[in-house]
């Protein structure tokens, strides 16, 4: 059962019926239930190393805090952390540092007898295994109590709505929501809707529909350069709707039951900087790793080569986090430059755009900062999308050819799309930005459509549904749900 | 909350109504109906001399009706051998003592592993033989086909097939750009198969097909449909032994292999193709009255 499924749905209904008809005392009961009952039908193997994930973290949690010392909390947190990170280490990348073990060995004719071993990945173990770190940080931190009651503390853990793909989300604020007997309110239930039906509409009119022509190009042993440019271009465009459709649906269901989770998105692709671009792109992810990785690495460093470095490790963390393989790595670590480099030269870049009077024109500076940032965030994807790293450097040469970049073969390489694909695309993209536009206008579309005539939101909610029912179509789960 | 559900009501009223156009446009359209002859048989059957299998080259191959031979065509586009075998077991009772099954091969059939639409078999199938069978997609299928994505752009695309790119359209360069598209898409589908071991299960399923004849006791045939030349200009002999004859020699086949890709009788004859793979009504009806001559020959009728 994925989120873009009518089961799913019909699940999810039946859930806030029970969810508002039954006392509050109970609610934990069924979000409990619903949590691992959807866990299990994505993957009924691993509900059991969901559930020992959080009897361990629960139980650490609970000895941290008991610790008398500063120094016992830490090691006992350590250990906590050490044992997590081993069951997601296992799990995610035990093949990735075997085989490159291997591949070393046999450039430098070593003996190394290991073989390659059949692991399946635990859906969501690296989202529920960093907020596990998160919580049992906080409470060595004293940010955070341990929690007492093992339901609410393993609903943190497994909530349904966010547990596939975030957000990633803290105890401290997402436990005492648990807590708090809500009540059926025709706000949340409504907005819930909303954001449901809109990520709906990114999932199925806009990822969906680009997946099979990005794949096309990366799956192709020979694309041209300007199929790499357009797919690449496109492949961002995929990301963000995939990605930001199921924190849509995520942010959606929970507020239907009442329950805030934190915004994932803040338009990624209008950013000014690369800095810009991760304080609004996967922000609970951006925000984890400042918090727990960043901030304790730059932690009495003052040289701002100390500081360098440590934003390097952050950004090839966040790399790792994101896949196996060292085309996440490269991804990482490219994003680590970017953010270095934009830091060392935010002077010298200051002067320049005054010196050709860039800035004269406030308007035209912004939105050529927008495109720079765009397209370095685009030849980044490149290795994040490529399957191997000989086809990253192949592929990331193309992107780079001059050539690559002529109009003409920009408009040849579109073809890739059926015409009326592309009409079909054309519209309904042309619907987001619109979307977009108004939210950079108004702090929120949904608030600003609620000022309309009543004809003009009910033409705007059958538009989405409408949509949705014709022209949607649903391809193979989630990017990030493989992560 | 009462007012939320009037808003609701009207907006999924409203919504539904819009779609009803969608539906009978999609229910109307010929991807829909595409299974139509088998159904209009499973509801009158009788007694058949042929059974052809196989994807679109199939589908588009075979017109026995002025041979005098009664035919039931079991082909469908994207059709994997899993599925010819399921329709086979289906149908195949009703093969005449002394029927034929012709089973087509093409480029396609080793590397073939996604049903284009699972819808195409609810009504022709057992469910039981449907896999995955899940009901709601079956009621969404059967009622509400407007609210598909994929059915829907195939019926549009269906009903504005003039509505392409020059470069997409079938005769474009001669036809080659097609054939360029074809041969690209086929080698992608080959190196997925091939990495997901589908190609192995293909070739099995292909054996247990055959084995299951001889078991029933049906002539079996194996075919290979014509193609126009820009179309074999890419599947020369070295890709058709990679994608096709390297598998197929290791099958122990008891039974003719009727080859007519390279037939020089359509390979420069643009009239008897809908494109440089699949054959139009004229050349549908040349190629079976060969097949059919051929057979005699063979001493099959």
């Amino acid at each position: 059962m994925t989120f873009i499924s009518i089961e799913f749905l019909l699940f999810f209904a039946l859930i806030v019926f029970t969810y508002y008809l039954i006392p509050h005392r109970w609610r934990w009961v069924l979000l409990l239930a619903a949590s691992y009952g959807f866990y299990a039908s994505l993957s009924s193997y691993f509900v059991l190393l969901l559930l020992a994930s959080t009897v361990f973290t629960y139980f650490t949690g609970r000895i941290i805090e008991k610790q008398e010392t500063k120094k016992q909390k830490k090691k006992a947190m350590l250990l906590g952390i050490c044992v997590l990170l081993f069951f997601l280490g296992w799990f995610k990348y035990f093949n990735f540092v075997n085989d490159s073990v291997r591949a070393l060995s046999t450039y430098l004719n070593w003996n190394y007898a290991i073989p390659y071993q059949e692991i399946v990945l635990p859906i969501a173990i690296s989202f529920y295994t960093f907020q596990a770190v998160s919580y049992l940080v906080d409470i060595y931190k004293g940010k955070q109590k341990a929690e007492r009651h093992y339901g609410y503390f393993s609903i943190y853990f497994a909530f349904f709505p966010q547990l596939v793909a975030g957000p990633i989300e803290r105890a401290k604020k997402l436990l005492p929501q648990f807590k708090v007997e809500q009540t059926l309110n025709y706000e949340n239930i409504s907005y819930g809707m909303k954001r449901i039906a809109w990520g709906f509409f990114k999932k199925t009119l806009i990822a969906d529909r680009l997946a099979p022509i990005v794949a096309g190009v990366y799956d192709s042993p020979d694309p041209t350069g300007s199929q790499i440019v357009l797919a690449t271009i496109l492949f961002s465009i995929q990301l963000y709707a995939d990605f930001s459709a199921l924190s849509d649906i995520a942010i959606g269901c929970a507020r239907m039951l009442g329950i805030k989770l934190t915004e994932n998105f803040k338009q990624p692709h209008f950013a000014v900087s690369i800095a810009d671009f991760w304080s609004r792109w996967h922000i609970t992810l951006s925000t984890w790793l400042r918090d727990y990785i960043f901030v304790p690495l730059c932690k009495g460093k003052k040289k701002r080569s100390e500081i360098y470095l440590a934003i390097v490790i952050t950004f090839l963390i966040s790399g790792i986090w994101h896949g196996a393989a060292w085309t996440f790595v490269l991804w990482g670590l490219i994003h680590g430059f970017y953010r270095v480099f934009g830091d060392h030269t935010k002077h010298v870049r200051g002067k320049m755009a005054s010196f050709i009077q860039l800035d004269r024109s406030p308007s035209l500076h912004k939105w050529v900062k927008i495109a720079i940032t765009f397209l370095l965030v685009c030849f980044s994807r490149v290795f994040f999308r490529s399957d191997s790293v000989a086809a990253a450097f192949e592929n990331a040469r193309l992107f780079l050819t001059f050539s690559s970049w002529k109009p003409s073969g920009i408009v040849e390489a579109a073809e890739m799309f059926s015409l009326l694909d592309l009409v079909i695309f054309g519209f309904f993209f042309i619907i987001v930005q619109l979307f977009h536009y108004i939210e950079r206008k108004n702090a929120s579309t949904w608030n600003w459509l609620s000022q309309r005539p009543a004809f003009a939101r009910y033409a705007f909610y059958i538009l989405i549904i409408v949509s949705i029912l014709v022209f949607g179509v649903s391809g193979e789960g989630f990017i990030y749900g493989g992560f | 909350m009462g007012r939320l559900f009037i808003k609701l009501t009207i907006i999924i009223m409203v919504a539904l109504l819009l779609v009803i156009p969608v539906n009978k446009f999609v229910r109307e359209s010929y991807d829909y109906n595409i299974n139509q002859d088998i159904l209009a048989f499973k509801k009158d059957p009788h007694p058949v001399d042929i059974i052809n299998l196989g994807a679109s080259h199939s589908m588009y191959g075979y017109y026995f009706k002025p041979t005098g031979l009664s035919h039931l065509d079991l082909a469908l586009p994207a059709q994997t051998v899993q599925y010819d075998f399921k329709l086979l077991k289906e149908y195949g009772k009703y093969l005449k003592r002394d029927g034929v099954v012709i089973i087509s091969i093409s480029q396609m059939t080793f590397a073939n592993f996604e049903i284009m639409d699972i819808g195409n078999y609810y009504e022709i199938l057992d469910h039981s033989e449907i896999e995955p069978f899940r009901l709601l997609d079956y009621y969404r299928y059967m009622y509400l086909p407007g609210a598909k994505g994929e059915s829907v752009n195939a019926a549009l695309s269906g009903t504005l097939k003039s509505y392409r790119w020059d470069s997409h359209q079938p005769w474009a360069n001669n036809g080659k750009n097609y054939a360029e598209r074809k041969y690209e898409y086929v080698e992608n589908q080959y190196r997925k198969a091939t990495k997901k071991n589908y190609v192995e299960q293909n070739v099995k399923q292909l054996k247990k097909m055959l084995e299951y004849c001889k078991e029933k006791g049906y002539k079996v045939v194996l075919t290979m449909e014509p193609v126009h030349q820009t179309y074999q200009e890419h599947f020369d002999e070295d890709v058709m032994n990679r994608l096709v004859f390297q598998y197929l020699n290791t099958l122990e086949i008891d039974a003719p292999f009727l080859n007519y890709m390279n037939d020089p009788r359509f390979a420069d004859n643009k009239d008897l193709f809908l494109d440089s793979d699949h054959l139009n009504s004229e050349g549908r009806k040349k190629y079976s009255w060969i097949v059919y001559e051929d057979l005699k020959k063979l001493g099959y009728f």
